[in-house]
């Protein structure tokens, strides 16, 4: 089997457009929505709020017959003046309830609790979760998150400048910029489906598909930059399609060797990781699509565009303006 | 070969001792596996107080320490973090609430008068308070949580008995300016300086004059503990201790002296802290979480280990030893720094396998190029590492840049992730290209191993018949 890289451009580029557009439509129907005024559903981390998740403590008799009353929690909820906040009742047997809502200090919530306990049964503090984080915490982690992104594209830029050339970093980092958008896209459509939201551990994520992404094209342009070497008169589009046919099957064979683990925790792991897991996987298949079909066509369709298709005639015009690639 | 030899040997040294590393050295779980309590505290800045400085958080830190003590938790940490919060983590805690409490307030600092009439049961009672705290030690030291808590509610009956031992003078912190350690003119006790403001001062000299020469202490309370009983000397019976300033002095060393000093300071200093952040996980819904991810993390990397085999037959076996022993590496690396492994943390530490997995297929990928072109066995396997370094290199580094930007950036869960991820991109360089290299180089000294379809399964009859 062998890809044709250069040929059919316009379908991998169609089809990563369309993927884009869609995650853009999608982040543009989010800031437009009342509830939600952000491109990606906010998560307590960055807006702050108390989510509250408590499970009944089964060991008692008689506390887990019937299973958790939403109705029922709702009112409590209301008597607490904290009308409006989103309950779920969770687990096989609805023994388990998530209530998130407004931050709320160490008195409002003993007095929830309090509340919730004596309508609904005692609860296993061995299985209880709670998260408040206060607005100012909130946009801090957000600022941070955005700061860390910043810097790590800016550092991998600058690092691929000095080991590549201008264009190939260059490329690289519309790779980059388009697996971070479409895992972007993909949460956001995710927000308005299911009402996914965004915590921190989302930007752990972004930062990792950015380093496994750039990895990934850089070992194709690797294998550009020997092809042209060993064949210098060859063009670049047969020398693109070459380095990609060969780099091929390490290409999947990566990609499915880091998969099997992630997509194992998001069907298998525990609650916390399975979103994380999604993203990273969504980010990963991104990252080599892009690789293997977006930053080789872009790179080959440049150089031919600028009349650098063929290096042994560009050599000596290159390099009074731009520094010769490492060897 | 002598020089592979030597290598290997080398490597079963490190095997044996990241081993007894992992065995010896316990694993560091975050709060998020082993449940417990973590609060951010944001210290606030007042009118009296506009810029929190490295003094005043310090003070707040140590005010914060005694009280965390005062909860009777074991192994519990308090950190500063930025330029205004502290990160309290207090393992094994379910029910937040009353931390939040106790750490929430301000720290008070009273200086009260001691009732007349009490001249004989307060020593006693001070005495069996002593007694306690120097158990709560031992307790703490031991971990046995039930004694420690038993003894800790002793310890505060104690001291609310001793409290109303005291009247209220109306002389608190907020009238403290400043207060300091300062060595005694003979031998190594230390006492503590204390300044009033002008108020303050007055009603010092008031309370030293009624106490002078009757044998009543001045009972100093912080958070309505006492730390301190001076006596007053005869001789200020006459107008009191003047000059708004005062000396603790008792049997202190440096280390106590500047600590009560500190603490003095920081109930001297009305800055309030507030609960901005708490992240409370049960110990069972800690432990549900971890294993579960764990197996499938684990169940993922066997199918990872399978597939190498199938795929890439003998150096897939390799690379499944070599991985084995990355994972070793990376685990008593953990264990030996101190890591503490957090979910995110573990992630990071599967992610990293995968780009230890990585370096191995981009070099047998390399390896098989090569025999496909009809270089012999020994050759492909030396130029499949030789021309895959650049790549892994360019990809290790970057990922690297990535994790640097997150640890400098980040706090809390995101710079766990971004040191199991970095540290293990970096022992998975030394790996694959040490324990790999060094192992296949070696297998290929074993003749009967020596088969190229064994290395590339389907080769081109040609290349077969060179590789001989």
């Amino acid at each position: 089997m062998k890809l044709q890289i250069i040929k059919q451009r316009s379908l991998w580029w169609a089809i990563s457009g369309a993927v884009v557009l869609a995650g853009i439509l999608s982040m543009l129907i989010s800031v437009s929505r009342p509830d939600i005024r952000a491109p990606l559903r906010p998560g307590l981390d960055f807006i702050g709020g108390t989510r509250l998740q408590l499970e009944r403590d089964c060991t008692q008799p008689g506390n887990c017959d019937e299973p958790i009353d939403v109705a029922q929690v709702r009112n409590i909820m209301a008597e607490q003046g904290l009308a409006g906040s989103s309950i779920q009742v969770l687990g096989e047997e609805r023994q388990a309830l998530s209530i998130r809502t407004r931050d709320l200090n160490t008195e409002e919530r003993t007095s929830l609790q309090a509340a919730l306990t004596e309508s609904l049964g005692a609860f296993d503090p061995q299985r209880t979760q709670i998260d408040t984080v206060g607005p100012t915490l909130g946009r801090q982690l957000f600022i941070e998150g955005m700061l860390a992104l910043l810097v790590a594209f800016a550092g991998i830029t600058i690092y691929l400048t000095f080991r590549f050339q201008l264009d190939y970093a260059f490329f690289a980092f519309v790779a980059l910029f388009h697996d971070v958008f479409v895992t972007l896209g993909i949460f956001s459509i995710l927000g308005l489906v299911i009402g996914l939201e965004v915590d921190s551990l989302f930007i752990v994520a972004l930062l990792t598909i950015i380093g496994f992404s750039v990895n990934d094209t850089v070992v194709i342009y690797d294998r550009v930059r020997e092809v042209l070497q060993l064949n210098p008169g060859e063009h670049i589009n047969d020398a693109v399609n070459d380095a990609v046919n060969q780099t091929l099957s390490r290409s999947i064979n990566t990609t499915l060797t880091t998969l099997l683990p992630l997509v194992a925790i998001f069907f298998l792991g525990g609650e916390t990781l399975k979103y994380f897991a999604l993203a990273l996987i969504i980010g990963f298949i991104a990252g080599s699509y892009s690789s293997i079909f977006v930053a080789s066509s872009l790179l080959a369709w440049w150089r031919e565009r600028t009349g650098k298709a063929i290096l042994a005639e560009a050599v000596t015009a290159e390099s009074a303006d731009e520094p010769e690639s490492g060897t | 070969m002598g020089k592979q030899r030597s290598i290997l040997a080398l490597i079963f040294v490190l095997v044996i001792a990241a081993i007894t590393i992992l065995v010896r050295v316990p694993t560091q779980l975050g709060l998020d596996l082993r449940g417990g309590a973590q609060l951010t505290l944001q210290v606030l800045t007042t009118e009296e107080v506009p810029e929190i400085n490295a003094r005043v958080l310090e003070a707040v830190q140590r005010v914060v320490e005694g009280r965390v003590n005062a909860l009777g938790v074991s192994e519990s940490l308090v950190q500063t973090t930025g330029q205004d919060q502290l990160i309290i983590q207090l393992p094994g805690v379910n029910d937040p609430a009353q931390a939040e409490r106790v750490l929430g307030g301000t720290a008070q600092l009273e200086f009260r008068s001691q009732r007349p009439g009490t001249e004989d049961q307060f020593p006693i009672e001070f005495q069996i308070l002593r007694t306690l705290e120097a158990q709560q030690a031992e307790l703490r030291a031991s971990g046995d949580e039930q004694a420690l808590q038993e003894n800790q509610a002793e310890i505060e009956r104690r001291n609310q008995a001793i409290l109303e031992l005291f009247e209220p003078v109306g002389l608190t912190g907020s009238n403290l300016n400043d207060a300091f350690a300062q060595p005694l003119p003979a031998g190594n006790n230390w006492n503590i300086i204390i300044r009033f403001d002008a108020q303050g001062g007055d009603r010092f000299a008031e309370l030293t004059k009624n106490l002078a020469g009757t044998g009543r202490s001045i009972g100093i309370f912080l958070d309505d503990r006492i730390i301190s009983a001076p006596i007053v000397g005869v001789e200020f019976a006459e107008t009191g201790i003047v000059g708004g300033s005062a000396s603790i002095t008792g049997n202190f060393t440096t280390q106590e002296a500047s600590d009560l000093a500190v603490q003095l300071r920081g109930g001297a200093l009305p800055v309030p802290v507030e609960v901005i952040e708490n992240r409370t996980v049960g110990a069972t819904l800690g432990r549900d979480s971890i294993q579960r991810s764990i197996y499938a993390g684990l169940g993922g990397l066997v199918l990872v280990l399978i597939f190498m085999v199938v795929y890439y037959r003998l150096p897939g076996a390799i690379a499944d030893l070599a991985l084995t022993i990355y994972a070793l590496f990376t685990l008593a690396l953990f264990n030996l720094l101190g890591v503490t492994l957090t979910l995110p943390g573990i992630a990071g530490f599967i992610l990293s396998i995968g780009m230890a997995v990585d370096a191995n297929v981009l070099i047998f990928e390399r390896t098989r190029e090569e025999l496909r072109t009809g270089k012999s066995l020994y050759r492909s396997v030396e130029a499949g590492f030789f021309r895959a370094f650049s790549s892994i290199l360019d990809g290790n580094v970057t990922t690297i840049i990535a994790c640097a930007a997150l640890f400098w950036l980040g706090s809390g869960l995101v710079r766990g992730f971004a040191l199991t991820l970095g540290l293990g991109v970096a022992v998975s360089m030394f790996t694959a290209l040490t324990c790999s290299r060094t192992l296949m180089l070696f297998v290929l000294t074993i003749p009967a191993l020596r088969k190229p379809e064994w290395f590339c399964p389907n080769l081109p009859p040609t290349a077969k018949a060179a590789t001989r």
